[in-house]
């Protein structure tokens, strides 16, 4: 089956049909050893895969699975400690495994091009978004500075951004996201590389975004005949772009196939897991409690940032305006948005780490939009959070038990009492009870955002705001982390609100659904009525944009 | 590090004389050349002078032992209480904006001056003591320190897990002491044993200056400030002490590192 499908290259391109036998981008049998006392001896152990010209190869796999590492090997950029202990790299038929710096030099950017997950750190934020990708025609090229611009023009043109010429001269942080991932598109592919490897390229992006980026490498790559190796943990992405799909697990490659013939037949216990894991974008039924008690209500709630600066009055920011929200008892509301429409503000708010600028935050009829002191601290024990990032949301000196206990203790629990209590909630949580000693930075992403879960828990809320509280996380421990929320919800009664930029896991999880745009509400109902006729523009386009949305990945069942 | 602790400690005990002790006979000796010296009660000793004596006819290698107890006492110390001072003041500063301004612009005015000028009045404002040249050199680092901790507050105050905290009720003080605190460790530790190392330069400085501690108690700078006349006739007065001086710094400096490094939990083993 993998000899098969290595060199099974899409029909639709001419050129395919010539180069069939002389892939862009082989690898045969290649391994790296990891340095010694790693979780494993080698990052990549015997992958072959090949990248045929003009054609999408999506190496996909979870964190930890290698996958970044052997894009870097390819471009020669792996670190010492990273040694290429067998097999051979071909670009081209050329064997570029253990080349010289300068040969590496030479290839990259002319055959080979790289971009990467974070737009931002990948670009140099003193130099203008031209003079970078000048650097690499006037290293390359022997143009004259007047032709180099000339191009720089156009392939600013060409990645579909507005106005080149002011594009030329902007500065990194004066461009968005998606435009400084164009960017690094034109700067990758200006002298027409045979392979382009793009290691997350969207992952840092919101999902409008994503879809334009994903589009615009497709059009790039079908104009120019390029391979394509993109790397990703998204299968939604994999859906939309892929023609062919390399499983990676644990540095090891186990399936390799058309993306059809993957995603629907997959043949290795490990895809069907991961592809099982992927939440389906067809909301789950549940009977709701309509008599249930309103545990809180949020009524016309306004965040606004006052315009700060010593010479100009800058005007103010409206992080958050005219949010009205309500939870049940037992159920879970989901707050949808991109970066920056505010959701994260609502939920500051009603955990109180900041203060409303207006409005009412009513829980259970009292409204703690604005206590301070003893009654805003009363209220804390009510009112709890799971941060997204599983490893800045613990303190990296404290062991998790000091962590756990630590809430109960600061209304007076005694320490033994907030032990036990501890104890019984790591087997809540699945984990080991003795691990209450320990240290956060021995647990993985999964096993900290349970403690998180555990922590907030140990205050027995009766509202938990989870704060994209499952988007760090890899499919397969999201769907482990989401079981566990969802046995909470139901065993303690407890409220949720549940913040995610991701539809299908709000799909899953949420009875009612409130989508957030530039700091407002622009709709709000049941995550059924949600799904299946969106009134409003932004939330018809979000669904448009959501990766893989045609492809029936499993309705999380 | 620890040979040089040991070395503060035991002294009296390495096989060396009283170091304010001179005998006009044996001026001047070169390194290793044995000679006698006349104790306070009068009576001679034969004595090997390893490191050669001085103009006065004081033994150089007795004189940089017990050179070694003011130099650390006055590193650690210095260290000890401008970190206690910079931590304080940068907690408040990072933690209480009210407080921000106002402690950082004194800070800021403190460090427009000088060390060593600053040093140097507060020197002989008071006149020369173990203990007023401790404040003396701790006053210009305290700013120093502040800096440091208020930028590590400003950001740690920000990480998710302090934000867990206050959502936990957990109050300001315990915030400060529990969470804040032990993650600035790392960076202090560095800065703590980088004071203590330039502490023992500023006093051998002032002491060379003839500003720092009276000339008859044995510091490294003295020793070389009294070795300065004779420099080309004989360098050994300056270059014992210089060497011990170079080599204090840099062992003060690597122990840092290692105490950084201890202090972290993600060094301990993993699971």
């Amino acid at each position: 089956m993998v000899a098969d499908a290595l060199h099974g290259a899409p029909q639709e391109h001419p050129a395919a049909a010539q180069v069939v036998n002389r892939p862009v981008l082989e690898l045969i049998g290649l391994r790296i050893a990891l340095p010694k006392g790693s979780d494993r001896d080698e990052a990549a152990c015997g992958v072959s895969l090949a990248v045929g010209r003009g054609e999408v190869v999506c190496l996909v796999g979870e964190s930890g699975s290698g996958k970044s590492v052997i894009a870097q090997a390819v471009m020669g950029l792996l670190p010492k400690s990273l040694p290429v202990s067998a097999g051979t790299i071909r670009l081209e038929g050329e064997d570029i495994t253990h080349v010289a710096q300068s040969r590496l030099r030479a290839l990259r950017t002319t055959r080979m091009s790289m971009i990467f997950q974070e737009p931002m750190t990948a670009l140099n934020p003193v130099m203008r978004c031209g003079e970078q990708i000048d650097e690499v025609l006037s290293a390359h090229t022997s143009l004259t500075e007047g032709a180099r611009r000339q191009r720089i023009l156009e392939i600013i043109d060409e990645v579909a951004l507005p106005d080149p010429a002011r594009m030329f001269a902007s500065y990194p942080h004066q461009l968005s996201g998606g435009q400084r991932q164009r960017i690094m598109i034109a700067m990758a592919l200006v002298l027409e590389p045979a392979l382009l490897i793009a290691d997350e390229p969207t992952t840092a992006l919101d999902v409008t975004t994503q879809a334009q980026i994903l589009r615009l490498i497709s059009a790039l790559q079908r104009k120019h005949g390029t391979g394509v190796l993109l790397i990703t943990h998204d299968f939604g992405v994999v859906a939309e772009v892929a023609d062919r799909v390399a499983v990676l697990r644990l540095g090891e490659l186990v399936e390799v196939g058309t993306r059809d013939a993957v995603l629907r037949l997959p043949q290795h216990a490990y895809t069907r897991m991961l592809i099982g894991a992927v939440p389906g974008m067809t909301p789950r039924l549940r009977p709701r409690d309509t008599s249930a008690e309103t545990v809180l209500r949020v009524r016309a709630l306004d965040k606004t940032y006052p315009g700060q600066g010593w010479l100009r009055k800058r005007a103010p920011v409206h992080a958050a305006s005219q949010v009205t929200l309500s939870v049940r008892k037992g159920e879970t509301l989901g707050i949808v948005g991109e970066s920056g429409s505010g959701k994260s503000t609502v939920a500051r708010c009603i955990v109180r780490l900041i203060e409303p600028s207006g409005g009412a935050i009513e829980l259970h009829g009292r409204d703690l939009a604005h206590l301070g002191g003893a009654a805003l601290r009363q209220m804390r024990r009510r009112v709890q959070i799971v941060f997204q990032d599983p490893y800045r949301s613990l303190n990296p000196r404290r062991t998790v038990g000091d962590a756990i206990i630590e809430g109960p203790m600061n209304f007076g629990l005694p320490r033994a009492e907030a032990m036990r209590r501890a104890q019984a909630l790591m087997e809540w949580v699945r984990m080991d009870p003795a691990a209450l000693v320990r240290y956060p930075h021995q647990f993985s992403g999964g096993q900290r955002q349970r403690i998180s879960i555990a922590r907030a828990l140990a205050m027995e809320p009766e509202l938990l705001v989870a704060d994209e509280a499952v988007s760090a996380l890899d499919v397969s421990v999201q769907s482990q982390v989401l079981e566990l929320l969802e046995e909470i919800r139901q065993r303690l009664n407890l409220a949720i609100i549940f913040i995610t930029h991701d539809l299908r896991v709000a799909a899953q999880v949420c009875d009612d659904i409130a989508v957030m745009s530039k700091g407002e509400v622009v709709e709000y109902g049941e995550t059924q009525a949600i799904f299946s006729r969106a009134q409003h523009p932004y939330t018809q386009a979000l669904f448009a944009a959501a990766p893989g949305r045609n492809f029936p990945f499993a309705s999380g069942g | 590090m620890l040979l040089l602790a040991l070395i503060a400690l035991l002294a009296p005990w390495l096989g060396t004389v009283d170091p304010t002790l001179f005998d006009a006979a044996s001026r001047d000796l070169l390194p290793g050349k044995a000679g006698e010296i006349i104790t306070l009660e009068g009576e001679t000793i034969a004595h090997v002078f390893l490191m050669g004596s001085d103009s006065f006819g004081r033994d150089i290698y007795s004189r940089v032992l017990y050179g070694t107890q003011v130099s650390l006492l006055v590193g650690f110390f210095t260290a000890l209480a401008s970190l206690a001072v910079g931590i304080f003041l940068g907690l408040f500063a990072g933690y209480l904006r009210w407080a921000d301004n106002l402690i950082m612009r004194f800070m800021d005015g403190l460090m427009s001056i000088p060390a060593i000028l600053i040093a140097i009045a507060l020197v002989a404002m008071w006149r020369g003591s173990l203990l007023t040249v401790i404040i003396a050199i701790t006053v210009p680092e305290i700013p120093r320190v502040t800096r440091l901790v208020r930028s590590l507050v400003l950001s740690i105050r920000e990480e998710p897990y302090v934000e867990a905290a206050i959502a936990l009720g957990t109050p300001t003080w315990r915030i400060l002491l529990m969470h804040i605190l032990p993650n600035t460790v790392a960076p202090l530790v560095v800065q703590g044993t980088y004071i203590c190392a330039s502490a023992i330069l500023v006093e051998a400085i002032l002491s060379f200056l003839g500003v720092g501690l009276p000339p008859d108690i044995p510091t490294w700078g003295n020793i070389m400030a009294e070795g300065r006349p004779q420099f080309i006739q004989y360098p050994h007065n300056i270059f014992f002490p210089g060497v011990f001086l170079a080599l204090t710094v840099l062992a003060v400096n690597i122990f840092g590192d290692g105490l950084r490094d201890t202090l972290d939990p993600k060094m301990a083993k993993r699971v």
